[in-house]
């Protein structure tokens, strides 16, 4: 119960500041990345008509989220933006997957991960907006209904930054708040097992899903 | 008269308690009490289907009651969890965590009742797509938990972690204002999602073609919808985790519970009205399948120009917490 919110740091001082490291995420987002990269490996490395179990997979992941793309973006920003989304997705759906596996962690439950992602998104949102419409119509964009009312658009926009990662952090944490708290009340008889899979495979699926999509959305809203 | 430290933190355990469950039984009442009224409409509308209506209901209402049980729970740790070394702060801590858990289970008490109750008009309507309606409901329902478990999470910090060695003068204002909120920001959001679920049960009813489309839009009405709950929790966790210097004026704790106060009422309105506006996009996007991009893009719009009476909330609290 100790441990409640707690990391392990390694804090490196460098010219007067310190460097914080988040070890244990580092080593959990790295576990997530080759996962990801042997499943794309062993799911195309014998591409067939007959496609074995791992690439029966791989293509209904794509298919679905290229068709979901196609249906936010126009054709040709579509077929640019589509392996981004997929590796979003694929990206969190594993790392919040992982704290089912006893001893790892979900490298999302750590503020760092939902929020660089987030500014991520936010960033590529803005240049494909900038590169669709021009800077000019961009910026008179912010000057909406009265150019008064620009600072607080920005505001908005930066909100959905803080919004769309907490939103990730606040679900993924909480669950394994509540599945520590639980299993150390019932000393981990019957109920975590649920417990890991409510929080762990449905929720995790879902705001997994619900982050790309938004991205997805952030982007298709700033280009039209 | 003079009582000891024991006496007060027990008197807060069980003054938490009773606010924690008493609130906590107001949602999930009206929630489950609406899921009933449709299904006995849906029922006297189409009465051969009533086994399947009747299994929705109780399975619906079983969800929509998850807010007061995570109330219950939190009133049985406040009544049988004993701390060894009680100190003044923690009356403060039992009070703010039943405050944060009581007001916290409303909204998604009432929310999770309306998913459950248009999903039993949906199977009197259209049979056949009672499975698909109950996957909807079932997705959409716990969802509309998420405000609660936010609370539920944030009640449980303030249980568990130990604010002793804190100056007791702002830290208890602190403490009460994570406790307002994160359990006040929820109510609006909690009934906002039921009411985003609901519209997609009934789209997936009477347009099964377009279930797909409806639960994509549904999930991220329901995600923007959450938006204010989420800044609720963000500055509960601020208050809970900043150490403030310790004062003896009381205008510095004032603002540290008015941060609380002003993010956790401002955060209702908000939540209703994006429910509003994503309520009414995934009908649409139901009816006019052609245009659901469109009509996506537009209610993300709507939902953030709605938004911004909560965001102004946010940056009052934020300069109560940081800048007075």
């Amino acid at each position: 119960m100790e441990d409640l919110g707690k990391i392990h740091q390694l804090i490196v001082p460098c010219f007067g500041h310190d460097m914080v490291f988040n070890l244990e995420i580092i080593v959990m987002t790295w576990i997530v990345i080759l996962g990801l990269i042997c499943f794309g490996f062993l799911a195309a490395r014998k591409k067939n008509m007959l496609p074995g179990p791992l690439q029966i997979a791989g293509e209904l992941l794509i298919t679905a989220l290229f068709g979901l793309t196609g249906d936010a973006l126009d054709e040709k920003l579509a077929k640019k933006y589509a392996p981004l989304i997929c590796a979003l997705f694929m990206f969190l759906v594993v790392c919040n997957w992982l704290g089912l596996i006893p001893h790892l962690e979900e490298p999302t439950k750590d503020l760092n991960t939902p929020l660089s992602l987030g500014i991520m998104g936010f960033f590529i949102a803005h240049y494909t907006g900038i590169k669709a419409k021009g800077l000019k119509r961009y910026l008179l964009d912010y000057c909406h209904p009265i150019f008064i009312m620009a600072p607080l658009n920005v505001i908005g926009e930066l909100a959905k930054i803080v919004s769309i990662s907490f939103r990730l952090f606040g679900n993924i944490m909480g669950g394994a708040i509540i599945i520590l708290v639980v299993s150390h009340l019932t000393f981990s008889i019957i109920l975590p097992p649920f417990l890991n899979a409510f929080f762990g495979i449905f929720v995790g699926t879902i705001q997994a899903f619900v982050f790309t999509m938004l991205t997805l959305v952030y982007i298709s809203v700033q280009v039209n | 008269m003079s009582y000891d430290v024991k006496t007060w933190v027990d008197v807060a355990a069980f003054v938490g308690a009773g606010l924690s469950m008493g609130l906590g039984a107001i949602g999930a009442g009206i929630g489950e009490g609406l899921t009933a009224a449709r299904a006995t409409l849906a029922i006297s509308r189409n009465p051969e289907a009533s086994g399947e209506i009747f299994k929705t209901m109780l399975v619906g209402q079983a969800i929509a009651e998850t807010a007061g049980i995570f109330g219950l729970v939190i009133a049985m740790m406040l009544l049988f969890v004993k701390n060894p070394n009680p100190s003044f702060i923690m009356v403060a801590v039992f009070i703010g965590a039943g405050l944060c858990m009581g007001f916290g289970a409303i909204g998604s008490g009432v929310g999770g009742g309306f998913p459950a109750g248009e999903a039993c008009t949906g199977i009197a309507r259209q049979p056949a797509m009672t499975k698909r309606l109950n996957t909807t409901m079932l997705i959409g329902s716990s969802i509309c938990q998420t405000p609660a478990i936010f609370a539920l999470v944030t009640a449980l910090i303030l249980l568990f972690s130990d604010f002793s060695a804190l100056p007791l003068c702002p830290t208890w204002a602190a403490v009460l204002g994570a406790g307002f909120a994160c359990g006040i920001a929820a109510i609006g959001p909690g009934i906002g999602d039921g009411l985003v679920a609901g519209a997609c049960c009934e789209s997936v009813a009477r347009q099964p073609s377009s279930a797909t489309i409806a639960t994509t839009t549904m999930l991220l009405g329901m995600a923007v919808t959450e938006t204010t709950a989420i800044y609720g929790l963000l500055v509960s966790f601020i208050l809970m985790f900043k150490t403030f210097p310790a004062t003896d004026a009381i205008a510095p704790a004032m603002a540290l519970l008015g941060a609380g106060l002003c993010m956790g009422i401002g955060a209702i309105g908000p939540g209703i009205g994006e429910g509003l506006t994503a309520y009414s996009a995934v009908g649409q996007v139901g009816k006019n399948q052609k245009n659901s991009a469109e009509l996506v893009r537009v209610m993300l719009v709507g939902q953030a120009v709605s938004e911004s009476t909560g965001i102004y909330s946010l940056v009052i609290a934020l300069v109560l917490i940081f800048v007075v």
